[in-house]
């Protein structure tokens, strides 16, 4: 940002300016210190001595890895089966980021660079079934599951993540509608057929939404909550995905317990999912601002 | 472009239904004016095929057509047979005296006759709809054939898919996907709001059976004093308040950070970014619990206050009802707030990142010249910036809207095995004051199994949303600026 036009528009330092400069800084440091606080405390709360949430003061009185350690290494433990949940989650995360990617791109590419009479009602029908609550129709997907006996596996869940994911190609299309037109049309002119556009042409243009849809399918299945506690149903330690798995650690009976270890888990979970994040969102600006302002 | 198209065309229902009827009275005139071999087509869908010497095509159309009626007539009608009464026969155990034991009888399953009746419709309509569109296409291949032209052998079908009829190949998995997993459910959960299903008529032991219209009513009769009504009314009422509170405070605050970082006297400003951003890429579940325990009736910042004498003082002015804590998450007039502020502390950086990201692709030259033309900051901010933004950003706050209406992380990580209601007609409903309608259908199905008021509140809340997003598309097509920043 510190461009030669910049510099020459910035006014001489007045003590006035000084001071106004001084005090929005101020400010800024007060709104990320109240920004970090809860961070904070839960960092300070996994290191710290206490088992349980620390009601006295706000950092720990001593500092210990125990809880890293139980977390990482639970053993037989019947609350705690974090590596197992980590390992439930990346699983069911890997093939529905494989799945959703996959529908996602074919529809967007279909609703953004094909013309056919139901492409306008399907993109409707579409809209329309955004708006009733998704888990409404989760209802009945858990009774059908449980029919053909998918309730409770990771099978189940990667179904559910990933069945209703081609619903999902708005930002997708979006990126798409960018993509000069000529450039499929002069690939038509030397017999190219829609299938070599789509894979030759339109996906290695594509880099930053795939990126985008890659990076956001892999992370649904860790940030949810809703589905999972859903289709996992049976109490099962073992079965259980990390959001699910790190709600049981705070609820009324295990709160006392597991307070510090649920801390220490959930600083080992943002850590990959934080860096992600980051890769994310640079490439959601990047797609969503470079198709809606330059486009 | 909208408003010349949307003159010349009739009224989007009509347009349907003439579609209908065109694709209807195509298929009776291809059945009247096609050869023999058209008609007998529309017995056994490939004979026209094979007539043509289209062999694999007619044998794929015979096989589709056989496991069709399979299917339909076989799997599906003994439930459809039952879809009047949704079953009769209750599940109880018999004495077996050969076996010598208690065994099941053949009792029915009212979900899976719902279940299945609905399949067997849709079933039904896919079947009519490809009978007809066969009939079409063996008259068009039979004209073909009269001409003269080419007729299309099995590998150039092949071909197709990938060239011409391309769409199809890519829309197949994921349409059969939202078909099966998005819409069959969602029709039997619609169902479902017409019936007793609720926790004394739990499958499979007991049945369960059509009631009509009596779930609505005594949701939203407005001068019923049942306590769902009053229930409904108030989480109504909560929900779109929060819904709009939510979206406009992050809104407004991230849009404001953005251009307070983004500033020239700024220093370190990627520093500041970053320091946001860690509050973000905490997954929700984590910070939300953890600040649910951090604002505790006995937690941490009640400690503090304590200690630091605000607890008193609250209660001395008597905005506490305890002098021991400040309930925080636990009283309604402090917990609404609290969870909207605790939702700007979620919600903000993530607004800030985006609107961080349209002010760096602001048109400079445009505020170059207002501040050549003499506007001040203030000016430049509402005349440019401002109107720039809600360009870019305008159309998804409907988004957002609807989505913060459907947004169960928040209230429900937030107030789960916390907050409890003191009014008793809530509770009676299963409701409580910081509830969203989908956290309140979540509760009834998942801890009451009342399946057909929450079914009817799902109806309710897709209502509302689409009445939200109806209103702002009509006054954002009213308004249409497409062209002003160009």
């Amino acid at each position: 940002m510190s461009n030669a036009r910049e510099f020459r528009s910035k006014p001489r330092l007045t003590p006035a300016r000084a001071l106004r400069i001084t005090c929005r800084h101020v400010v800024l440091a007060l709104l990320a210190i109240f920004w970090l606080i809860p961070i904070v405390w839960l960092v300070v709360t996994s290191f710290g001595i206490d088992k349980g949430p620390n009601l006295s003061t706000f950092f720990p009185k001593a500092y210990t890895l125990d809880h890293y350690r139980a977390i990482l290494a639970p053993g037989g433990d019947s609350v705690n089966q974090f590596p197992r949940w980590f390992l439930n989650t990346f699983i069911i995360a890997v093939f529905t980021c494989l799945i959703s990617t996959l529908f996602v791109l074919m529809v967007a590419y279909a609703m953004s660079c094909m013309r056919f009479k139901a492409r306008k009602p399907l993109m409707n029908i579409a809209i329309i079934l955004n708006l009733f609550p998704g888990f409404l129709s989760m209802i009945a997907v858990y009774f059908i599951l449980k029919e053909i006996g998918l309730t409770n596996s990771l099978t189940g869940l990667v179904i559910v993540y990933s069945a209703g994911s081609g619903m999902g190609y708005l930002i997708a299309k979006g990126f798409f509608d960018t993509i000069s037109k000529s450039l499929r049309e002069s690939a038509y002119l030397e017999g190219a057929n829609e299938f070599t556009v789509f894979w030759r042409i339109i996906i290695p243009l594509s880099k930053p939404i795939i990126v985008y849809t890659v990076i956001n399918a892999f992370l649904a299945p860790w940030m949810d909550f809703v589905l999972a506690s859903l289709m996992l149903n049976s109490g099962v330690s073992a079965q259980k995905t990390v959001a699910l798995g790190l709600f049981s650690m705070v609820d009324k009976v295990n709160r006392n317990n597991y307070f510090a270890q649920f801390c220490a888990g959930g600083v080992i979970v943002s850590i990959p999912i934080s860096i992600l994040f980051v890769i994310m969102q640079k490439f959601y600006v990047e797609g969503i601002t470079g198709g809606s302002v330059k486009g | 472009m909208t408003s010349n198209t949307s003159a010349r065309k009739q009224p989007a229902i009509i347009r349907f239904f003439a579609s209908i009827g065109a694709f209807f009275m195509g298929a009776v005139h291809a059945f009247a004016q096609g050869d023999v071999w058209v008609k007998l087509s529309a017995l056994l869908w490939g004979v026209s095929c094979l007539a043509r010497r289209q062999f694999v095509k007619g044998i794929l159309l015979i096989a589709e057509q056989l496991l069709i009626l399979w299917a339909f007539f076989g799997l599906l009608w003994p439930y459809l047979l039952k879809f009047g009464t949704l079953g009769t026969v209750e599940a109880e155990q018999i004495y077996d005296p050969v076996t010598r034991r208690n065994v099941w009888n053949n009792y029915d399953n009212s979900f899976l006759i719902l279940l299945f009746s609905v399949l067997a419709i849709a079933l039904a309509v896919a079947a009519v709809v490809l009978w007809l569109r066969n009939l079409r296409l063996a008259r068009e291949v039979e004209l073909r054939a009269k001409e003269g032209k080419h007729i299309n052998s099995f590998r150039e079908d092949l071909r197709d898919c990938l060239g011409v009829k391309f769409h199809r190949t890519l829309l197949a998995l994921p349409t059969a996907g939202v078909l099966l997993f998005t819409v069959i459910p969602l029709l039997v959960m619609i169902l479902i709001a017409f019936t007793n299903y609720d926790r004394n008529h739990l499958v499979p032991s007991r049945l369960f059976t059509w009631v009509g219209w009596q779930n609505v009513s005594s949701l939203v009769n407005l001068t019923a004093s049942s306590s769902f009504a009053y229930a409904f009314r108030n989480v109504l009422v909560w929900t779109l308040v929060w819904a709009v509170l939510a979206t406009f405070t992050c809104y407004i605050f991230g849009i404001l950070m953005a251009m307070f970082i983004n500033h020239r006297d700024t220093r370190g400003k990627k520093f500041w970014r970053v320091c946001f951003m860690v509050a973000m890429a905490v997954p929700q579940f984590v910070s939300l619990l953890l600040v649910r325990n951090f604002f505790a009736d006995a937690g941490i910042v009640n400690t503090l206050c304590k200690n630091a004498g605000i607890t008193d003082w609250l209660h001395s002015i008597g905005a506490i009802p305890t002098a021991n804590y400040i309930p925080f998450l636990t009283h309604p007039a402090w917990a609404r707030p609290m969870i909207i502020l605790i939702n700007i502390w979620v919600g903000v950086p993530y607004q800030m990142l985006i609107a961080t990201g349209i002010l760096l692709n602001i048109p400079t030259e445009l505020i170059e010249a207002a501040r050549i033309d003499g506007a001040n900051a203030w000016q430049s901010f509402r005349s440019i910036t401002m109107p720039y933004i809600l360009f870019i950003t305008g159309p998804s706050l409907v988004n957002s809207v609807v989505s913060n209406i459907n947004n169960f992380n928040v209230i429900w990580l937030l107030s789960r095995d916390v907050y409890t209601t003191s009014d008793q007609l809530m509770a009676n409903a299963n409701a409580n004051e910081v509830d969203l309608l989908v956290t309140w259908l979540y509760r009834l199905t998942q801890d009451q199994s009342n399946y057909k008021m929450a079914s009817v509140i799902g109806i309710l809340v897709f209502i509302v949303c689409a009445i939200l997003t109806l209103v702002a598309f009509s006054n954002m097509i009213k308004g249409d600026k497409e062209e002003s920043f160009q």
